[in-house]
């Protein structure tokens, strides 16, 4: 059981494979009906998942097959002319393999799905039963016996199959053989560059054993008639050149179960966040040890690792790359339909579907795409008169083409139809209720278009099967934006429309934005994110309430990112603030920050199921130091901005420090921070005097904790260098990281007396600098000058 | 030696089948304490215990949920149950431990003020829960008596459920 279980998956992958192909082929047939090469290849496919499905059992699917087979057959001996309507009959018969085929995934059975009407239908086509392909039969006799001899347990209705294959195949090696003679005569080298190419066909034959062992004669029969009926030197000739080309279409791949990649691709990610760990730590230890000797070599190997990561990274997620004409096949085929179902002209032209993106996001792609180019043919191409009467070819051309730009692909989809109408589309949503007036009235064109995204909207005037049930565009926005993606709308009226889908190579790793609120940090992807700039406050407007910024020509608005994440706001000291540019589609939005941080590479991670869909958050990353830094929704955001009230820059005079009058002399508190347990006792000795209170710590990290809690507000803090876990430098510049922190003294008390120590301490924010020894006095007096202490309460 | 050795196994199957049969009447809980009382949890439902870690705060959602961490790569929200339990957020200090609760895939870290111990206490010894909080909505799967002190016990699958 077991084993057929295994046998019906691999017959299920390879079916769903070739019906793929398929879809794509019979269009094309139909434009070239004359065309043996694809005529072959179809008929190839129905006969594969016959032979197949007769020796799973299933009867029902044999039965259809049987007759598509009976069809093609004929056409492809040329005794059927591939007409609309036999594509009809033929496509039907093809759509119900498919469903059989989703049956037998589900149930494993074929049962259930009435065929009766489709292969009557077939059968009127192929006129009658198979009588009239006895004639074939004549041809090639011997081989047919051939055929018989080795395998006595083979069905005759497939024999005239096998042997129409072989005749087929026998006929190509002489054409080819000849070729092969000619161009030795012409070049008097035997450099078989023609075989290669007509070689393939038993390639395309190899699948079929597997699952019918009673073709699997076919090569062998072939082989030795073929070295019989020529030449020995052909023979020889023929011999190398069947290698070279075995080598060259000998399949190169294994199938790898994508959880499989999945796993390595979050083993990679991993990788990425340690490699950035290191990376950040080798800037520390380059800061600290400036000069060793050890510092290059361990420079040269973060370096190799981090280059070697990145390789990695590109490697494993080219694993998971599939082109993108996997979901572009499928067009060419509902073109078809609705060229008939539509009464209009249509053309699809296709171009980069060569183009590579991640298997999920080539998932998730497909049912935008079919959406639009649904909307196109509906709504976009108009019917052939009135298409004449404007000057146009009958025809409407609807182009399909991907293509990669810089870290994203996109796939752009434009037709020459009648074009989208700002003025109608702000009508139509006017008189739906879904725009203000004075919205309409702001709106430029571009916004305009962006209108037919919004929800409950729909232009058609009948609502058809295609298109117009006003469900259609706002799903089409949601999907794409899941996948990070923007959509740019383009169009001119009776000249046509163009839409841009700009969608990064892949969901798992994505550069982001690294921004600084307060003491938060928020990651932006950068795909959406179209410039940063600074701004002094007094470029800030408020209009009707709302921030808004003047950039070039365009007024922006303007949210801070603290009003959304309701990010506690201490102080706003700066006189310039930082604004995050933010993309989508049509819409702009200035994002306020306090810091911009850098670009990172992140990797991202769910929240959980616990804090699934929370406002304005996507995700979660780890950055270099250990730490979780949330990933903002982008789209989320820009919603979320529209409920902001301005609060944008309001003096929030820090209540703090008035809550920080002093009244006696115990309010002020200092802290100390030393490793050595008798340096703090000195320093305690030298401050208890002035009666202030005093808090330890033995190293940086402590001070840090301590500072963090909150449970004191500190008016100073006197600092030695020298320290475990994290030296005075380290803690300085930490501290000074903080809004809130900006102002508080720090104090560096030590025994380095080097000039290019002091000018570290300078740099990482310490205001004194003193000297071991020191007297208790000179301490007090530095102490009291930094704290502003009221000399009254000692 | 065969012989032995299966002698061996025997006798280990045979303790496994004892302690099999004798842990069936013991609930083994780890206890812990939040504000003044004592809570408990099935000791099979922790993944671990930590040491306070910085956190990052996550907008958005109950004061309850002061953020998340990063457990090992693994992002993980984090749940103070003082103020889940409705009492007023203290500092963290040095008893302060993170308990890490697992369910199949929900996992998530808790803020509790002290641990207590590792309890073995009889299936007898468990009362249900008093009848004003007991159902299906209630957190608290039981009380267990223990000598002098009541045990509050905890159903993970409540604490780990998402409820806002």
């Amino acid at each position: 059981m077991d084993e057929f279980q295994e046998i019906l998956q691999d017959f299920l992958v390879e079916s769903f494979e070739l019906i793929e192909q398929l879809d794509q082929d019979l269009v094309e047939l139909e434009a070239k009906p004359e065309d043996l090469e694809l005529l072959n290849g179809i008929f190839r496919v129905a006969h594969t998942v016959k032979g197949a499905s007769s020796f799973l059992n299933f009867d029902v699917l044999t039965h259809l097959t049987h007759h598509m087979e009976d069809v093609l057959n004929k056409a492809r001996h040329g005794q059927l002319l591939i007409t609309p309507d036999v594509m009809d009959v033929i496509l039907e018969s093809i759509d119900l393999m498919k469903t059989l085929l989703g049956v037998i995934r589900d149930t494993s059975s074929d049962s259930g799905v009435d065929v009766s009407a489709c292969v009557v239908r077939l059968d009127r086509m192929s006129g009658g039963d198979g009588e009239i392909q006895q004639p074939s039969l004549k041809i090639a006799e011997p081989v047919a016996i051939k055929v018989e001899e080795a395998e006595p347990d083979y069905e005759s209705m497939d024999a005239d199959e096998i042997e129409a294959e072989i005749e087929r195949l026998l006929n190509q090696r002489q054409a080819e053989d000849q070729a092969k003679r000619k161009s030795k005569m012409a070049a008097g080298e035997s450099v078989p560059a023609i075989p290669s190419q007509p070689e393939e066909e038993p390639y395309f034959q190899e699948p079929e054993p597997i699952y019918t062992p009673v073709v699997v004669p076919a090569p062998v029969v072939h082989t030795p008639r073929h070295a019989n009926s020529f030449a020995d030197e052909d023979a020889q000739a023929a011999a190398p050149a069947k290698k070279a080309a075995a080598a060259t279409t000998v399949e190169q791949t294994i199938r790898v179960d994508v959880k499989r990649l999945d796993h390595l691709m979050n083993l990679i990610g991993e990788l990425v966040l340690a490699k950035n760990r290191l990376i950040k730590i080798n800037d520390d230890v380059e800061e600290r040890y400036e000069g060793e000797e050890f510092l290059e070599e361990l420079n040269q190997v973060v370096s190799i690792v981090s280059l070697v990561t990145t390789d990695l990274q590109i490697a494993v997620m080219k694993t998971r790359m599939l082109p993108i004409g996997k979901v572009f096949n499928k067009f060419p085929r509902m073109i078809r339909d609705l060229t008939r179902e539509l009464n209009k002209k249509m053309e699809l032209e296709i171009s980069g579907e060569e183009t590579e993106l991640d298997k999920s996001i080539v998932e998730e792609i497909g049912d935008p795409l079919v959406h639009i180019i649904r909307n196109s043919c509906d709504h976009g191409i108009e019917k052939p008169a009135d298409r004449i009467a404007r000057g146009k070819p009958e025809t409407g051309t609807i182009t399909l083409k991907a293509y990669n730009e810089g870290n994203a692909i996109v796939i752009q989809i434009d037709d020459d139809g009648k074009g989208l109408d700002p003025e109608m589309l702000k009508h139509k949503c006017l008189e739906k209720g879904l725009i203000t007036e004075k919205e309409a009235d702001g709106m430029s064109d571009k916004e305009a278009f962006a209108l037919i995204f919004r929800p409950g909207f729909s232009t058609a005037a009948t609502v058809t099967n295609v298109s117009g049930r006003g469900v259609g565009m706002d799903v089409v926005k949601t999907n794409i934006e899941k996948l990070n993606g923007i959509i740019d709308i383009e169009s001119e009226v009776n000249v046509g429309t163009s839409l841009k889908l700009k969608i990064p190579l892949t969901l798992a790793i994505i550069q982001a934005l690294l921004v600084g609120v307060q003491e938060e940090h928020y990651a932006i992807p950068l795909a959406s994110v179209l410039e940063t700039v600074r701004i002094s406050k007094d470029e800030i407007y408020t209009v009707e309430n709302r921030s808004v910024m003047r950039l070039r020509n365009d007024v922006l608005s303007l949210v801070h990112i603290g009003d959304i994440f309701e990010v506690e706001r201490i102080m706003d000291a700066s006189e310039h603030a930082y604004v995050v540019v933010l993309g989508l589609g049509a819409s702009k939005l200035g994002l306020i920050v306090d810091s911009l941080v850098g670009q990172e590479e992140i990797v991202i991670k769910t929240l959980g199921d616990f804090l699934r869909d929370i406002d304005g958050i996507a995700g979660a990353t780890i950055r270099g130091d250990g730490g979780v830094t949330l990933i903002v929704d982008v789209v989320a955001l820009m919603q979320m901005a529209k409920g902001v009230k301005s609060k944008v820059m309001t003096e929030s005079v820090s209540v703090a420090q008035i809550a920080r009058e002093k009244t006696k002399a115990s309010d002020y508190k200092i802290m100390i921070v030393d490793d050595s347990k008798t340096d703090r006792m000195i320093m305690r000795k030298a401050l208890e005097g002035l009666g202030v209170t005093l808090v330890e710590a033995s190293d940086g990290q402590e001070a840090l904790n301590l500072l963090k809690q909150g449970d004191h507000n500190f008016d100073a803090m006197l600092i030695d260098i020298e320290m475990p876990r994290m030296d005075g430098y380290s803690l300085a510049t930490e501290i000074k990281k903080y809004n809130k922190y900006k102002n508080l003294p720090l104090i560096a008390v030590t025994s380095r007396t080097g000039k290019s120590d002091r000018m570290r301490g300078v740099e990482s924010g310490m205001v004194e600098y003193i000297t071991k020894p020191y007297s208790a006095d000179y301490l007090s007096s530095v102490v009291q000058r930094n704290v502003n202490f009221k000399s009254e309460l000692l | 030696m065969s012989e032995r050795l299966k002698q061996i196994i025997n006798k280990q199957s045979q303790q496994q089948n004892m302690t099999t049969q004798h842990s069936e009447s013991i609930v083994q809980l780890v206890g812990f304490i939040i504000g003044e009382e004592e809570y408990a949890v099935p000791i099979l439902s922790i993944q671990e215990i930590i040491k306070p870690i910085p956190w990052t705060r996550v907008p958005q959602t109950p004061p309850y949920i002061i953020g998340v961490f990063n457990l090992r790569g693994s992002v993980i929200p984090l749940i103070d149950l003082r103020t889940k339990f409705g009492l007023r957020p203290k500092k963290h200090n040095e008893d302060t431990r993170f308990f890490v609760l697992k369910q199949g895939n929900d996992v998530a870290g808790f803020v509790i003020d002290r641990l207590t111990m590792a309890i073995r206490i009889k299936k007898s010894d468990i009362g249900p829960a008093p009848d004003t909080v007991a159902g299906d909505d209630s957190m608290i799967d039981g009380v267990g008596k223990q000598e002098d002190r009541i045990l509050t016990i905890l159903k993970v699958n409540k604490l780990l459920e998402r409820d806002f």
